[in-house]
């Protein structure tokens, strides 16, 4: 359970300085999937910057079962990203100069997951695991990123626009990647994307507007990767 | 409704301006207007070509600093000598003189030609890593339709250092000139030599090597320039893996952990990188040996001058070297970070693997500055009386392998710690 309890966050010196967060609190469950909207420059993605521990916000809490991360030193946010984070961009951000099995191993080894092979088979890329990423598609890409994230068994998956980069078959086929193995491995999803449609997918919907959250909502059904609209 | 299309359009915009990964599939403008051309002519050059990057270009400024210095003050000073050479001189101190012509000769030829030798090859390097990791930017600026040589001629400037740097050096050995003179003479014995200026010697150190190296900066600019578009700006140059490497990799089983890999794939991948580390603790080793030597075997000046030649130039070296290859992983070491793996870990990857090259070249460094002061004794100081035996000075190589130690060190810990103070949301969001 993350528990997010009156977050703010500015940037820039003392004259020019800009609040992006402004106050926000929420509360995640286990297991759940989440989907922040909001205009560009609403503050989504620092706000998963904060709340996955890469950034530190100005005040307020962040609870992951009770600890609060906003107060742990450098060393030990690292290692609570190790032990319970995973990121997957919109610029994918693999490593050029290894393949694709390297990649994924990346995520396995903090781990100690020695079965990388099954996550790259489970983004369905068993083909491809000696491809290097400028190799491949967008979309492929994509996975790769999907699987190293995987292989890591994380807790919660962070996402920010994963499918900003990606058209819409490929994004649908990212996407369902995603939500399927969420079921099989029951961890919890905040992402962050432009596309509303999207939003069907989520249990929890939460629209952002100039650093506060103004909706939130959920939604009775879930909708799968091919259902939504686009 | 209409407001959500508003900012949706508006995201895309700025996605647009800020990002340049974006245009893969865009098509070719067509070339410049003529009103055009001229407008953006000084933008595209001054993008290629920042002051900032003149400025990082400092490691270029000092070393042709360092070998124009050098070499200006002796062979200055060897030509000057010369020319009282012809006056007649009583035989013990036609001995002296004649040493003196070749130590300085020797002098010159060992640490400036391998100054000027180091300072060629590390201007390619630099040109060749700056035009790598520009790649996109000059992809873009090919599609638009800027022809090469006027994209390649933004990098004319990089001569400038070169100027700087020699210059520099001419003027400040002019400078010390006097004095030097007067300490080559301490006993007197040889007549008063006068200074005097040498065109030949400043076209030789300082207008040719602008020349030169301005040339080649283009030249290399331009041939790297003849890469594909696409490939440019999808920025393959900098990922290009060699065939058999590959083919070397998938035969093998990768049963490796990731540290590891990455480690010997970052190794690989900036060979050139492995040379500077390499050649750093060869200068390192040699230069700092060969000034204990020459303590003993001629002046401490030129002690002092080659202690001071080695530490720059190694420092130099290594330093940029450390922070090429930390650039140039700048995006992996954020995204490891994100992922938790421990700075030393993070650090360690990318600069762990150069352990190997130091050590081969601190070997290579100790036995080359041994053979060649062996041979510079027997030769240079064949007629002179007095001269003891050259040795092997443990001592000396004992506290020249600590000192290099502690300045490897220092240089990881200083970017052990600035990777730990990285920004890795601003490594990740910006995209460039
Ligand atoms: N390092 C920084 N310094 C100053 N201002 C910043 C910095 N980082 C972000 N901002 C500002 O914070 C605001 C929110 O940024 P953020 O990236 O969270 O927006 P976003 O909702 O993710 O937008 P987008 O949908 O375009 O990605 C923006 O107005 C941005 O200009
Ligand atoms: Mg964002």
């Amino acid at each position: 359970m993350i528990k997010i309890e009156d977050i703010h966050k500015s940037y820039g010196s003392q004259d020019n300085r800009t609040e992006v967060l402004k106050g926000i609190s929420l509360t995640v469950g286990d297991g759940d999937c989440i989907v922040v909207l909001g205009a560009s420059g609403s503050g989504k993605s620092t706000l998963l910057n904060v709340v996955s521990g890469l950034e530190y916000p100005d005040s307020g809490k962040i609870l992951y079962d009770g600890t609060n991360i906003a107060a742990l030193s450098d060393n030990e946010r690292t290692k609570f990203r190790r032990e319970k984070t995973a990121f997957i961009f919109q610029q994918y951000y693999l490593l050029p100069h290894l393949n694709v099995e390297k990649n994924v191993k990346m995520g396995a080894d903090l781990a100690k997951n020695h079965d990388y092979i099954a996550a790259i088979a489970a983004v369905g890329l068993s083909e491809k695991r000696r491809k290097y990423p400028h190799e491949l598609s967008g979309g492929e890409q994509q996975r790769v990123a999907v699987a190293r994230a995987l292989a890591k068994k994380p807790d919660v998956l962070f996402l920010d626009e994963p499918t900003g980069a990606l058209d819409e078959t490929t994004g649908r086929q990212v996407l369902d990647y995603i939500s399927r193995l969420q079921k099989e491995l029951n961890f919890t999803v905040i992402m962050v994307t432009h596309n509303t449609n999207i939003a069907d997918m989520a249990k929890t919907v939460i629209r952002m507007n100039s650093g506060k959250v103004v909706d939130i909502w959920q939604n009775e059904t879930q909708k799968t990767a091919y259902e939504i609209g686009w | 409704m209409a407001a959500k299309h508003k900012a949706a359009q508006s995201a895309k915009n700025r996605r647009k301006t800020s990002g340049i990964t974006k245009i893969k599939g865009f098509t070719l403008p067509q070339q410049p207007t003529h009103e055009n051309k001229k407008e953006n002519g000084q933008t595209a050059a001054g993008m290629i070509l920042s002051i900032g990057d003149i400025t990082r270009s400092f490691g270029i400024i000092i070393i042709s600093f360092c070998a124009v210095f050098v070499c200006t003050l002796f062979l200055n000073y060897n030509t000057d000598l010369k020319s009282i050479g012809a006056q007649t001189l009583q035989s013990d101190v036609q001995n002296l003189y004649n040493a003196l012509v070749m130590t300085g000769k020797m002098v010159s030829i060992l640490s400036g030609g391998c100054l000027l030798l180091t300072s060629a090859v590390m201007l390619c390097f630099y040109i060749r890593h700056y035009v790598d990791t520009h790649g996109k930017m000059l992809g873009i600026l090919k599609a638009m339709g800027y022809p090469n040589l006027r994209i390649a001629a933004g990098f004319s400037g990089f001569g400038l250092s070169i100027l700087i740097g020699s210059g520099a050096g001419y003027a400040l050995a002019h400078v010390t000139m006097p004095q030097f003179y007067r300490m080559q003479n301490t006993d007197g014995l040889l007549p008063e030599i006068r200074i005097r200026f040498h065109p030949a010697l400043f076209a030789a150190l300082v207008i040719v090597p602008t020349i030169v190296f301005c040339l080649l900066s283009v030249l290399y600019g331009y041939f790297r320039l003849k890469t594909p578009v696409l490939d440019l700006l999808k920025g393959k140059v900098s990922t290009k893996i060699p065939k058999e490497a590959k083919d070397r990799e998938n035969a093998k089983k990768s049963s490796l952990p990731f540290l590891q890999e990455l480690k010997t794939s970052t190794r690989r991948q900036q060979k050139s990188l492995v040379f500077f580390v390499g050649f750093a603790s060869f200068c390192y080793a040699s230069m700092m040996q060969m000034s204990f030597g020459m303590d003993e075997l001629a002046s401490w000046m030129m002690a002092l001058m080659i202690f001071l030649i080695g530490v720059v130039l190694s420092s130099v070296t290594l330093f940029l070297a450390t922070t090429s290859a930390v650039k140039a992983n700048w995006k992996t070491l954020a995204l490891m970070r994100a992922f938790g793996y421990p700075d030393k870990a993070c650090s360690n990857s990318i600069l762990g693997g150069y352990r190997l090259p130091a050590c081969i070249g601190f070997a290579l460094g100790t036995v080359y500055q041994y053979a060649l002061l062996k041979v510079a004794v027997m030769f240079v100081f064949a007629e002179v009386e007095h001269v003891p035996e050259y040795r092997f000075d443990v001592p000396a190589l004992i506290l020249t392998l600590i000192s290099f130690t502690a300045l490897y060190k220092i240089i990881l810990h200083v970017y052990t710690e600035k990777i730990k103070r990285m920004s890795i949301r601003e490594v990740m969001m910006g995209e460039e």
